[in-house]
């Protein structure tokens, strides 16, 4: 198959192609989204630990 | 034997497990899905009818089953944390809920751009595009509820009532297309006996199915880090955990 041919896909590149494009947004979202969670979840329990330790002192 | 069972339901022991599993799930699943989208778009022959077009099953079948595959854990999960009064359960099952919701989307999405050019359509009210619609609504649904109470135990139970009852949705989703007359074709993987794909189509689409598989688990570990972390913040394991 030529690369003309390959993006081309058979004439059903506008159907084709979005849908992994789609897919790889999906999995970027995924994984940045997770990782955003749980940097903010880290951050929220050394605020809460922090309040704690000037609550005591 | 059943200890390393039992531990499941501990969170500092969970919070540990998904950290040491995430990096090799998302290893993985890199691997397994740059091998299956490489050779089903370059290398695996177009269908006699379908041509290039069906090229989309590699997206559209592993994402349409990740949808109900999360969909049924997080249900299990819901209804461990809601029965056995697990608190890990309840995490897992909210971890579970955004990541479903986007495999549900783009189910959907790659659903209605496969559906155009053989159908002639983006849409149809056709059973087993409605009934996965259904399952958006009830991810979003399961999502809405558990944030919508003040106390955060009251929203969980709430949530996994609501994952639990619509779970029926599961198998109206599976046999939709043999109960009843449907535009969507039948199973062509997971058909008892033989599948009807040949090896060379089939080979690139188990990798993708396995790659996506790998992707929730390892995207699972961190968002179920999260979550634990923000359920136990106040607890000591978690003063331990922050400093090392």
């Amino acid at each position: 198959m030529s690369v003309g041919g390959f993006w081309a896909m058979g004439g059903y590149a506008r159907y084709v192609w979005p849908c992994f494009i789609l897919a790889a947004l999906v999995f970027a979202w995924n994984l940045w989204a997770a990782r955003r969670y749980h940097a903010a979840a880290r951050l929220r329990a050394r605020r809460t630990l922090a309040m704690a330790a000037s609550e005591k002192r | 034997m059943w200890t390393w069972f039992y531990k499941l339901a501990s969170p500092p022991h969970v919070y540990s497990l998904a950290a040491t599993f995430a990096p090799w799930f998302l290893g993985l699943a890199a691997l397994l899905l740059g091998y299956g989208v490489v050779d089903g778009l370059a290398f695996a022959p177009p269908d006699y009818q379908q041509g290039d077009a069906f090229r989309i099953i590699y997206v559209h079948a592993p994402g349409a089953w990740m949808s109900t595959f999360i969909y049924t854990t997080m249900a299990v999960a819901g209804a461990i944390g809601l029965i056995w009064r697990i608190k890990v359960g309840h995490a897992v099952a909210a971890a579970c809920a955004p990541i479903g919701a986007s495999f549900t989307v783009l189910a959907l999405a790659t659903g209605s751009l496969w559906g155009k050019p053989m159908w002639g359509t983006y849409w149809a009210w056709d059973p087993r595009l409605t009934s996965e619609l259904i399952l958006l609504f009830l991810y979003v649904g399961v999502m809405s509820l558990r944030s919508a109470f003040e106390d955060a135990a009251r929203g969980d139970r709430a949530a996994a009532l609501l994952a639990i009852v619509g779970v029926v949705n599961v198998p109206i989703i599976h046999y939709s297309v043999v109960w009843w007359n449907s535009l969507h074709q039948g199973a062509t993987v997971a058909k008892l006996g033989k599948p009807s794909m040949d090896a060379a189509m089939l080979w690139p689409l188990l990798s993708m199915f396995l790659g996506f598989m790998l992707f929730f688990g390892g995207v699972l570990c961190l968002r179920l880090q999260g979550e634990v972390l923000n359920r136990e913040r106040q607890s000591n394991w978690v003063r331990q955990a922050l400093k090392s």
